[in-house]
């Protein structure tokens, strides 16, 4: 590429060091910085998420109070839980850390569209955080949804909570209406939208997604203030309000919410197998294809959390249909990614078996769905611990093993150094294995028909719940060691990433390692499909 | 099929569960199938030597994507006429459906028949009659859940909504909430009783203690409940020590709790100490002693016990109504002796339920599952097998023998209130759970 004779002039000046000081970090409207700002926020929001968690699992060890002695501290630690994860982590996730840091380099370009804003994003959100931080006072014992009427008459500062996620919502919108123009502007000569990464296509679907659904929580959220603070009567049915409004409004942001967190996780599975099959990615066009069309249906599915909320049999049979045509484009992208591995030269770098681990906790979590997507059926699981098993199957099965997969693979390009192959995998390993042993008892609880949000249980249900307490212990402690791993080598590696390490053929390999303040030297020319890789006349093996 | 849901308590159960055992073969099958492919695909396509092989350059396939686009999208169909059908089943009670008024409030359930009888906590239907329930809540969602039946719904304020079942065998059930409601949500349980439609219909004519209890004025009403709910097994209306703390001018009274901090009898203080009686245990008296009543007393009944209590000044008096017509009546239930015993610690009278879970649960005294034969140690460190012998000497004197980590909390009345043939009855029927 045109990118490599230019570049080599000045290989030690990059964008880590070529300002210095945490004044220039903290007003850096440099994408690459942007990623890292919003990278070690989440993780701390993940962190103190995750510790909600453990204490959770803890407390359900065995029947009986353990460590919480008050069941009103457990409602808050998994309120906690729920909504550090959810808007602190997950929905930022991907597209704010890794979807900075790439999107401009995948495409060919010096920045995102509107770089000042995009570090505006970042305070905004950080700024909700600080009130979400404020709310933990008198912290929050909704549960993460938020439900009228009793998220409208807790006595706890649900009023602040949610005035954090609204303010939340603000740099998510922001975020995404930057990438949307980036990806419509600023493609380099030659980058065609039919070249363009899946990454960047999913990141655009999801971007679409942010701007269109995250709106209508913000209003919802709203409401809620007002009916806590003027009596407004929305939700309240004494007043001639619904309750059931208020999850109708809800769920139309967040049940696309969840393709926001895990349509970046497909973008990166396929951008990571390709490499590491030396293969195209099979059916690229149906995998943007399918991309498009999850985030469309995605809108019109929200009902299918309501089957047994009192709405009418009429919507209900309705949302149950739609929302298997969600199953349909998932699918496909799942044959996709394993067909691509078909006659190629495989070889098992970490990112890889994140890759592969992805794709069956993504069957779990796909085909369990479709147990809650029918309507006799989810009428038993509804509000058991089977919702929630499937739940972590997808978001952390999808959504947080994506990133810690994209995490592993642009490590050589974000910070110029390479991690210890033997270190991460074992953490995978821990991580995999702790994973399915937490939440495999989890569905089978669920069969048994225990509720969900239960701060203690009948003794029957104690074998399953301490296996899963002892795997919650061991994936806390795969994250803690493979994210430790990833900070150390940032840190104090000393093995030197080179430019492309994987051989990749597409665009942000291209440039220097980790790449300058403006990405290019020259704006490239592109040429190629992102995967070309393989030859016409290649046989296999 | 495959049962993974237990139980089938309702007519359309089997529905929902072939349902369920469908799609979990084609989930089975289709995850082991991709994955199984994806491992084969990652073994034999490997790098062996840590060098890129050639590869070709395979860009996709039409065929094959139409093949999964329409194959995927024909199981869909299939699978949702499943979730479909067995959901129109749920939703569609019988004309001739019993109709039951359920209100779910935090934290319990209160169930109103068309007869005008009510039941906080237990709801009691007939076995092979459709039975409709009318539900609504007093203050925020809660939800209805009774697995065994496969059916469930959100229970709503300023509205209703219904589920209805069809019960194919009688027994004891389990209801949940499972709709979030706050600090109880996990003690909001009730029970589903599904008796033989005779007993049922006895049961519901039978009207004698609820109006009675209507009738009274709120101080005489506790002081029914008083004896009927066994409150005078552990509190004395006289003074004399118990379980729990004497009545006797109790109200107003001021002492240390349990971690040292002091409190006041008041109004409050009653209720909590009714509804989570482990809050706030005074000083000398054993912290695990009494079970919650959560879900099994009205908001009137409780107010009716903290009246009483305040009248409690030395001169009441109150009959204790001998349980052995009731007893006797149960042992005779059972053809044999494990039949027998089992249904003595169900009686009501006697009270072991209270205390003694079947299942294994540690409550108030060691569970009655796997106990016979079991060793345990006592409070001095000394060990005992569970015999007859053992349990018989429990049963009639419990102070005795006190195995480590319980309280001396069982009362010991049970001398002349259960015969010898009971007692070995009981024995007989504890054996019997492994």
């Amino acid at each position: 590429m045109a990118a490599h004779a230019s570049a080599a002039v000045n290989e030690e000046l990059n964008y880590l060091n070529w300002q210095k000081g945490i004044w220039s970090w903290l007003t850096s409207t440099d994408h690459k910085r942007i990623c890292f700002l919003y990278l070690f926020a989440i993780l701390f929001f993940f962190l103190a998420g995750g510790v909600a968690a453990l204490m959770v699992r803890t407390e359900l060890a065995f029947a009986g109070p353990q460590i919480i002695t008050d069941p009103h501290t457990y409602n808050v630690l998994f309120t906690m839980h729920g909504v550090f994860m959810i808007f602190l982590f997950v929905v930022p996730g991907i597209p704010a850390t890794l979807g900075n840091f790439l999107i401009p380099l995948m495409i060919g370009a010096k920045d995102v569209a509107f770089p000042r804003l995009n570090l505006f994003s970042w305070y905004v959100y950080m700024v909700g955080a600080a009130i979400g931080a404020v709310a933990m006072f008198n912290p929050v014992d909704t549960g993460w949804t938020f439900y009228a009427p009793y998220s409208t008459t807790t006595g706890t500062s649900v009023s602040l909570m949610v005035f954090a996620a609204f303010v939340l919502g603000f740099s998510s919108i922001l975020t995404g209406l930057n990438f949307i123009v980036t990806i419509h502007q600023l493609r380099a000569p030659g980058m065609t939208w039919m070249r363009l990464p899946v990454f960047v296509w999913a990141s655009y679907a999801t971007a679409v997604i942010q701007t269109v659904a995250t709106p209508v929580v913000g209003m919802t959220l709203l409401l809620i203030i007002a009916e806590r603070w003027f009596g407004a009567g929305i939700f309240d049915p004494s007043k001639g309000g619904d309750p059931v409004l208020m999850e109708h409004l809800f769920w139309f942001y967040s049940h696309p919410v969840v393709y926001i967190m895990v349509l970046p996780a497909f973008g990166v599975v396929g951008e990571i197998i390709p490499v590491f099959s030396r293969k195209p990615l099979f059916g690229y066009k149906m995998v943007v294809i399918s991309s498009m069309a999850i985030a469309a249906v995605g809108f019109i599915v929200w009902a299918h959390h309501m089957f047994v909320a009192g709405i009418s049999d009429f919507s209900a049979k309705f949302f149950s249909i739609v929302t298997f045509l969600v199953a349909i484009p998932t699918a496909i992208k799942v044959f996709n990614w394993v067909s691509t591995m078909y006659k190629g030269s495989i070889s098992f770098k970490t990112p890889m078996l994140y890759a592969m681990a992805f794709v069956f906790l993504f069957m779990v979590a796909g085909t369990t769905g479709i147990y809650l997507a029918m309507l006799g059926v989810d009428v038993y699981y509804h509000d058991t611990y089977f919702v929630v098993a499937h739940f972590h199957y997808t978001i952390q099965g999808g959504a947080v093993i994506g990133l810690i997969a994209a995490l592993h693979f642009w490590f050589p390009k974000m910070t110029g150094k390479m991690y210890n192959e033997t270190v991460s995998k074992f953490a995978f390993a821990a991580l995999f294995i702790g994973f399915n042993l937490t939440f495999i008892p989890q569905f089978m609880l669920g069969m048994d028909g225990m509720p969900r949000r239960y701060y203690d249980y009948p003794a029957q249900y104690q074998t399953l719940h301490t296996i899963s307490t002892i795997g919650a212990y061991l994936n806390g402690f795969g994250y803690t060691f493979a994210l430790a791993n990833l900070l150390w080598t940032a840190l104090f590696g000393k093995v030197k990433a080179p430019r492309n390490p994987y051989n990749s053929h597409s665009l942000e390999w291209q440039t220097q390692s980790p790449p300058i303040h403006e990405n290019f030297a020259e704006i490239p020319v592109v040429t190629e499909e992102p995967y070309s890789y393989g030859t016409p006349t290649g046989r296999g093996h | 099929m495959l049962g993974l849901l237990g139980q089938q308590g309702s007519d359309f159960a089997h529905k929902v569960d072939y349902a369920h055992d469908v799609v979990t073969i084609l989930s089975v099958i289709c995850t082991v199938a991709i994955v199984g492919v994806m491992l084969y695909f990652a073994v034999i396509y490997r790098q062996r030597d840590g060098k890129d092989h050639e590869t070709p350059r395979i860009e996709g396939n039409n065929t094959l994507e139409v093949i999964w686009t329409v194959f995927p999208t024909l199981v869909c169909i299939w699978v949702a006429w499943l979730g479909y059908d067995s959901f129109v089943a749920l939703r569609t009670p019988p004309a001739n459906a019993m109709e039951i008024n359920v209100t779910g409030r935090k934290w319990a359930w209160d169930f109103t028949y068309k007869n005008g009888k009510k039941t906080t906590g237990e709801l009691v239907v007939p076995v092979d009659e459709p039975v409709k329930l009318v539900m609504t809540a007093k203050d925020v969602l809660h939800s209805f859940f009774v697995p065994v039946m496969r059916t469930k719904a959100d229970v709503i304020p300023g509205r209703y909504t219904y589920e209805w079942f069809r019960p194919i065998q009688t027994g004891d059930f389990q209801v949940f909430c499972t709709e979030y409601c706050g600090n109880e949500h996990s003690k909001m349980l009730a029970r589903l009783k599904v008796l033989p439609k005779a007993e049922f219909e006895r049961w519901l004519a039978d009207d004698s203690e609820a109006r009675k209890l209507a009738s009274l004025k709120p101080s005489d009403r506790g002081k029914e409940l008083y004896v009927s709910k066994q409150c005078v097994t552990c509190h004395s209306l006289d003074g004399s020590p118990r379980v729990g703390p004497s009545w006797l001018k109790l109200f107003g009274k001021e002492g240390k709790l349990a971690d040292g901090s002091s409190y006041k009898v008041d109004e409050n203080y009653i209720r909590q100490s009714i509804l989570q009686p482990q809050a706030k245990v005074v000083q000398g008296y054993p912290a695990m002693g009494m079970p919650s009543y959560q879900g099994q007393l009205s908001d009137d009944d409780i107010t009716g016990i903290i009246e009483f209590i305040k009248t409690v000044d030395g001169t009441q008096k109150v009959e204790v109504a001998p349980a052995l017509p009731k007893k006797s009546a149960a042992s005779r239930a059972g053809t044999t002796p494990a039949e027998r015993g089992k249904a003595l610690v169900n009686d009501s009278g006697n009270l072991c339920a209270t205390c003694h879970s079947i299942d294994g649960s540690p409550m108030v005294g060691p569970s009655f599952k796997g106990l016979y034969g079991r060793k345990e140690k006592l409070a001095d460190g000394t060990e005992v097998t569970v015999d007859d012998a053992y349990i018989k000497e429990s049963i009639y004197k419990p102070a005795a023998k006190i195995v480590q980590g319980y309280g001396p909390v069982m009362p010991a009345m049970y001398e002349g209130k259960l015969s010898d043939q009971d007692v070995a009855d009981i024995i007989e029927y504890i054996k019997t759970l492994k």
